[in-house]
């Protein structure tokens, strides 16, 4: 949802869920890369069978990212695409499932939300080049240097929507890169990747969703496979709970904020556009070898562990001595719903639930109420029981005259607390002695100590003299205030007095208070309703139908977005047809507001959408007689296209957070006015046009490969069921696709900077998902033999079991071992790396993720690790003080079950040396440490050249290179 | 404001169209099945007087038929409900188009919305220069560009002019008796003209487009159209407003004959809002007014004139 406080939220409140995300990366030797096997195990110590990406999320980042230069052409965009992908499944590194998704086709319900944001983008991007050329004739009129303009194509990131050539030609070089990387990459060998491009209607993550709900509910599932989720949309959290797997995760990028941006004119950071001076660029480094790496500029990902989510909500929302049986999973199911109150992609928010004033928290204490009152959950499967969130929402409506007052006195405290703090911070003056170098005031627990002093007495002369010249300057200032002053009897001349002689007047007042934008609404004074309406529905509040009218529009959106998450699409016509949401109070009789959606309703066709959500600036993407009906006063569809439209901050303070009050598309007028030009697409644009299908690719190696190609041989022009045992139980229909990608058969790069497979080993087929009966409820559940992964947080019950202290789990193994340096190996370190090395800046004192913990993964300098790692590697001996496995721990792993390494039993062919590990059993560590001794030996030869390690045992992994 | 008096004659438009659709039972019916499902009831009344009114345009509509002719109708006033009560702005050819449809069409406290592009402080001609450069280009009429107003009239100008406004108010008289009394039907700009040509002087005419008046008070629904100011010997005589130049003149000549209904004229310097700014003007009252409340001044001929 497009609720960015909403993570925020969820990861500060419930912070272990949190999981940084350990990246190997590839090493570079004489010039030339060296591939990262991926088929190694993961260095996060987890293994994730199945890989999701939600790809609009890499395709947006991809294609004008915002902290770096923006790609010159569609095909380095393409590359980017394909190296953010190969990053994840390095860092993922999935063994059965890839699964692509790009958004299709939306439910009508987001057309609003897709019409504003295109709208607006639109109109940013034209902005954003009138800027650039104003700031550059500025700049180079004053004598400033830029870079020559590239003369380039604006990029209109409209062009990501479904039915676009751009989307067409996406959807073919993704095909080939599945191709190449199947044939190639041996990380790929085994898994099977499923592609589903902008043809095939739904939202990307929607797919996802009802790709793992239908394999769900049929019977080959395996419940314990474990699922990793790509992206950045705080929903995805949603739809992962809503799935009821026990192991799920999803992975996005770590948001960092006010990470700094270049320039848009001169690609310099330190700067905005508006304050370009055109300087010629610092060097970066002595030689500019960093021109090009930005401080940190590389995103690091995280993982968000849904399990450890459920621990928490399970903590919290657990209700004791209720009426009926505790379920935990209808309680999850709930809470999934509260949320949307709060915010979705397809409803405005309520105005009285507000994610930042822990609305969340508000609904869960009055929830457990309700459930106590009422004996039953609010939704069941997806399905709303909507006299119970009448309850809810009247508890809600009671409260709301006091949140608006209290949000505004929040509001006014906050500008009182700033403008103190301005007023503090400019009253406060640097204290008047300040000890310098080793006396010099450090953070507490810093790491970087200052250096000890090296001429003790040549220090203390220069302190001694530095304090002296200040007493002399404050001396001398005070001197001057009382001549000025004429105020020669002034007693105490301290520098505290002279602070009002020094220079600069005092501005006459704050004239710092930005102006408000005007509220006529007022929600804290009396009257806020019908102010409310007034203003923002322009009726009186006398006006029952047309409230009426909107609660039930609202209480059907609810019905439909949980639905949506739970069964999938109910209706692709629906769609709240308002810009405001009503009050929570105004929620009464609910019952008889909702009774069923449409059935059959069909999505619209790619280019109808485009029709649907795009301004008539960005007509240049449909054909041209479509593109008329976008600006002919004569158009019968003229109205959907505005030029420029209101904006309602409705609060907020920026133009970003406004609502724009864009008119909704009458879709009966659309699809009559688009009749009249159908014949007039070519037959491209009519393939571009058709609803498409998904596309199942496997390499040469793997178990289907051999079925596929029988069918291609047969030609069977009927669907053919898939066969569960082939695919990890995974079930669907092939069609043969009409183009489709054959092994032997070369595929064709599109991309011209890339070459062709010539010895191709992949093989495609259109897919489907398994299908079920209309009517067909999918069950919220937890399936039958699925096994919960083993428990993260702290018992509440520790302290008083004695069983010593409580160590916090950090990653995904429980029993992670931590790399340890003794003094000696602090020594060495000392000695080839430099100790006080500035590593300032706010988060100096915490470790990086990922550099340190993981030890051999990512050696920083390869001649001097090996005293980094020898500690580890022996460790039984060396850290014998402190043996970080209490005894008693040990019957709580459940090693050989679960956890990191259950997966890769089940692939066994690929991953010979986990069977020896398997046969360890539980708890049997020394073993598996022997095991793991081998592996980082066996990880190293890649790369360790001129080590003396012993060799490994030969043709253990990779024996097909 | 005097010149959208229109809106006085507007409040019974929605008896007339109720009275229409109770002649026209069948229309009635028909006509209701096209409103909008989250239309409230004020936008829907002024939507369908936009339709009813329009229908004549689009000969081809068969009520109970759907048609392209049909849709394009409903899209403009699709686009006339946008642009009143969402704010929205379309291109110029469609605005025109719209404008010229809704003649005659008021809204009763139409919301006041502010657009992206003022939000973002662009589009919207905030500088004075600029805006006055854009009007002189298209007005030559409209005064010179970017002087600082003079002081104002000379102090004996309003004396000097009084003798021929009081000729010019008994030719008025006389002229409106010939005409059968003064009322909506006339061409006041014919009569007023007419009179002041009898007169020995003429009128001066300033039209700016109603989007390029700073200081009008909020709550209007119209953006579009022009306004017409009325002078003669720089005296000014009243403003009007309309969709284009000759209907705006026509309601500045009836404004001004008004002033000509009173006992006797007078001709007064007041105080009144020019380009942003207060300035001294000479104008022309009826024995009530007191000269506060006028319209802002279009066009102020009390300023060095610049060389062209």
């Amino acid at each position: 949802m497009g609720v960015p406080a909403f993570f925020r939220w969820l990861s500060r409140k419930y912070s272990s869920i949190i999981v940084h995300c350990l990246e190997e990366r590839s090493k570079e030797c004489n010039g030339v890369r060296i591939p990262i096997d991926t088929s190694k195990p993961n260095p996060n110590e987890v293994e994730f069978d199945n890989l999701y990406l939600d790809m609009n999320g890499i395709i947006h980042p991809c294609t004008h990212p915002e902290d770096k230069a923006a790609p010159k052409n569609e095909d380095e965009m393409m590359v980017a695409i394909f190296e953010y992908i190969d990053r994840l499944i390095n860092i993922v590194r999935p063994r059965r499932v890839l699964y692509m998704a790009i958004d299709g086709v939306a439910p009508r319900a987001k057309m609003n939300q897709q019409r504003s944001r295109r709208f607006r983008a639109s109109k940013e991007g034209v902005e954003l080049v009138e800027e650039k050329q104003r700031m550059r004739e500025e700049v180079i009129q004053r004598g400033g240097y830029l870079p020559a303009d590239e003369i380039k194509e604006r990029f209109d990131s409209n062009c990501i929507t479904p039915g676009t050539e751009f989307m067409d030609n996406l959807a073919k070089c993704l095909r080939y890169y599945v191709a190449d990387r199947l044939s190639n990459d041996p990380g790929w060998r085994n898994i099977t990747v499923i592609l589903s491009d902008a043809s095939v209607p739904g939202e990307g993550e929607h797919k996802i969703m009802d790709y793992i709900r239908r394999q769900r509910a049929q019977p080959n599932h395996d419940p314990n496979t474990h699922h990793c989720l790509c992206g950045a949309d705080a929903d995805l959290i949603m739809l992962g709970l809503a799935t009821h797997e026990p192991n799920f995760t999803i992975i996005r990028e770590e948001f960092k904020p006010n990470k700094p941006r270049p320039c848009a004119l001169c690609g310099q950071v330190g700067h905005e556009i508006k304050e370009c001076q055109g300087m010629p660029r610092e060097k970066q480094g002595e030689h500019d070898q960093f021109a090009d790496s930005l401080p940190a500029s590389e995103q690091e990902f995280i993982f968000i562990r849904l399990c450890v989510l459920r621990e928490y909500l399970e903590r919290e929302l657990t209700m004791a001595s209720l009426p009926f049986p505790f379920d935990f999973e209808r309680s999850v199911d709930d809470w999934v719903f509260m949320c949307f109150f709060v915010g979705n992609d397809f409803l405005p928010h309520l105005p009285s639930l507000e994610i930042r004033e822990g609305a969340i928290d508000r609904l869960v204490n009055i929830y457990k109420d309700v459930v106590h009152k009422t004996e039953g959950y609010l939704t069941e499967n997806g399905f709303v029981n909507l006299e119970r969130v009448e309850l809810i929402m009247q508890a809600v409506g009671v409260a709301e005259d006091n949140i608006f007052k209290k949000r505004k006195e929040d509001e006014e405290g906050f500008k009182r607390r700033m403008k103190e703090k301005k007023k503090r911070m400019k009253a406060e003056q640097r204290p008047s002695f300040m000890p310098s170098g080793q006396f010099s005031p450090h953070a507490l627990g810093g790491r970087d100590r200052p250096q000890a002093i090296q001429n003790a007495r040549h220090a203390a002369f220069d302190m001694r003299m530095q304090g002296r010249d200040q007493q002399n300057k404050d001396a001398a200032q005070s001197l001057k205030a009382m001549i000025r002053n004429g105020n020669g009897n002034q007693s105490h001349a301290g520098p505290s007095d002279a602070l009002d002689g020094r220079g600069t007047k005092r501005k006459a007042d704050d004239s710092d208070s930005e102006p408000e934008p005007e509220d006529n609404v007022r929600l804290w004074e009396e009257g806020w309703k019908q102010r409310y309406y007034k203003n923002k529905f322009d009726v009186d509040v006398s006006d029952e139908t047309f409230r009426r009218k909107v609660v039930k529009s609202y209480v059907e959106g609810l019905c439909w977005v949980l639905r949506y998450y739970y069964q999938g699409c109910a209706s692709w016509k629906w769609y709240f047809p308002f810009h405001y949401a009503p009050f929570a109070s105004d929620f009464k009789g609910l019952k008889e507001l909702f009774t069923e959606f449409e059935v059959d309703t069909k999505p619209f066709k790619p280019l109808e959408q485009l029709m649907g959500v795009f301004p008539a600036a960005s007509g240049n993407f449909l054909p041209e007689t479509w593109r008329t009906l976008m600006s002919d006063p004569d158009s019968s569809i003229i109205d959907f296209y505005p030029d420029d439209f209101a904006l309602d901050l409705n609060g907020k303070k920026y133009a970003w957070q406004g609502v724009a009050l864009l008119p909704f598309v009458d879709e009966r007028r659309l699809r009559a006015a688009l009749e009249a030009v159908y014949p007039d697409l070519s037959p491209e644009e009519v393939k571009r046009n058709s609803l498409g299908s998904d596309l199942l690719f496997v390499g040469k190696s793997h178990p289907l490969c051999d079925f596929i190609q029988e069918l291609y041989t047969t030609g069977s022009t009927e669907s053919t069921e898939m066969p569960p045992e082939l695919c990890h139980g995974i079930g669907g229909t092939f069609n043969l696709d009409e183009e489709p990608i054959l092994p032997d058969k070369p595929v064709q790069s599109p991309v011209p900077l890339l070459r062709d497979i010539a010895q191709n080993i992949a093989i495609g087929i259109k897919f489907k998902d398994p299908q079920f009966q209309d009517g067909f409820v999918f069950k919220a559940v937890i399936l039958p033999e699925a096994k919960m992964p083993s428990k993260v947080l702290k018992p509440g019950d520790w302290e008083k079991s004695s069983r010593g202290s409580w160590r916090p789990q950090l990653g995904f193994n429980p029993n992670r071992q931590q790399a340890h340096l003794d003094q000696s190996a602090f020594r060495t370190l000392g000695h080839s790396m430099n100790r006080d090395r500035q590593r300032g800046g706010q988060y100096s004192n915490a470790p990086p993720p990922g550099n340190y913990h993981q030890g051999n993964y990512r050696p920083p300098h390869g001649g001097h690790m090996q005293p980094y790692q020898n500690p580890r590697q022996q460790q039984g001996s060396l850290l014998g003080a402190h043996v970080p496995f209490q005894p008693q721990q040990y019957p709580r792993q459940q090693y050989g079950n679960q956890g990191w390494n259950r997966a890769m039993q089940s692939q066994a062919s690929a991953y010979q040396q986990n069977q020896q590990r398997g046969r360890g059993g539980q708890g049997n560590y020394q073993h598996h440490q022997g095991s793991r001794h081998d592996d980082d030996q066996g990880h190293q030869r890649g790369h360790s050249a001129g080590r003396s390690y012993p060799l490994p045992p030969p043709a253990r992994r990779y024996n097909w290179n | 404001m005097r010149f959208v008096s229109e809106m006085a004659e507007a409040e019974k438009a929605e008896d007339v169209v109720s009275e229409f659709l109770g002649q026209n039972p069948h229309l009635a019916q028909w006509v209701e099945s096209l409103r909008g499902h989250c239309e409230t009831n004020k936008q829907w009344g002024a939507r369908r007087e936009f339709i009813l009114r329009n229908m004549e345009g689009y000969p081809t509509i068969q009520p109970g038929h759907p048609s392209p002719s049909l849709d394009r109708l409903l899209s403009l006033s699709m686009v006339w409900a946008n642009h009143i009560f969402l704010g929205c702005l379309y291109p110029q050819p469609v605005m025109d188009k719209i404008t010229a449809m809704a003649e005659g069409l008021e809204v009763h406290e139409a919301p006041v919305r502010k657009t992206r592009d003022e939000i973002m402080g662009r589009g919207k001609r905030s500088s004075l220069s600029e805006r006055e450069d854009d009007v002189s280009q298209k007005r030559p009429k409209a005064g010179g560009a970017g002087r600082p107003p003079k002081p104002g009239p000379p102090p004996q100008a309003a004396a000097e002019h009084q003798p021929f406004f009081n000729r010019l108010y008994k030719t008025v008289a006389w002229r409106l008796v010939s005409a059968g009394g003064f009322g909506p039907n006339l061409d006041h700009f014919d009569i007023l003209r007419a009179c002041v040509e009898g007169a020995k002087a003429s009128l001066s005419c300033a039209f700016v487009p109603l989007r390029d008046i700073p200081d009008l008070p909020a709550g209007r629904a119209q953006r579009d159209g022009q306004v017409c100011e009325l002078r003669c010997l720089s005296v000014y005589l009243g403003t009007g407003y309309g969709r284009d130049d000759a209907a705006a003149r026509a309601m500045a000549s009836k404004e001004a004959l008004k002033t000509f209904q009173g006992r006797k004229v007078t001709v007064r310097v007041c105080r009144r809002r020019f380009r942003g700014s207060d300035v001294e003007d000479l104008v022309l009252l009826d024995e009530q007014t007191r000269g506060a409340g006028l319209p802002p001044a279009l066009s102020y001929p009390f300023q060095s004139e610049p060389a062209s």
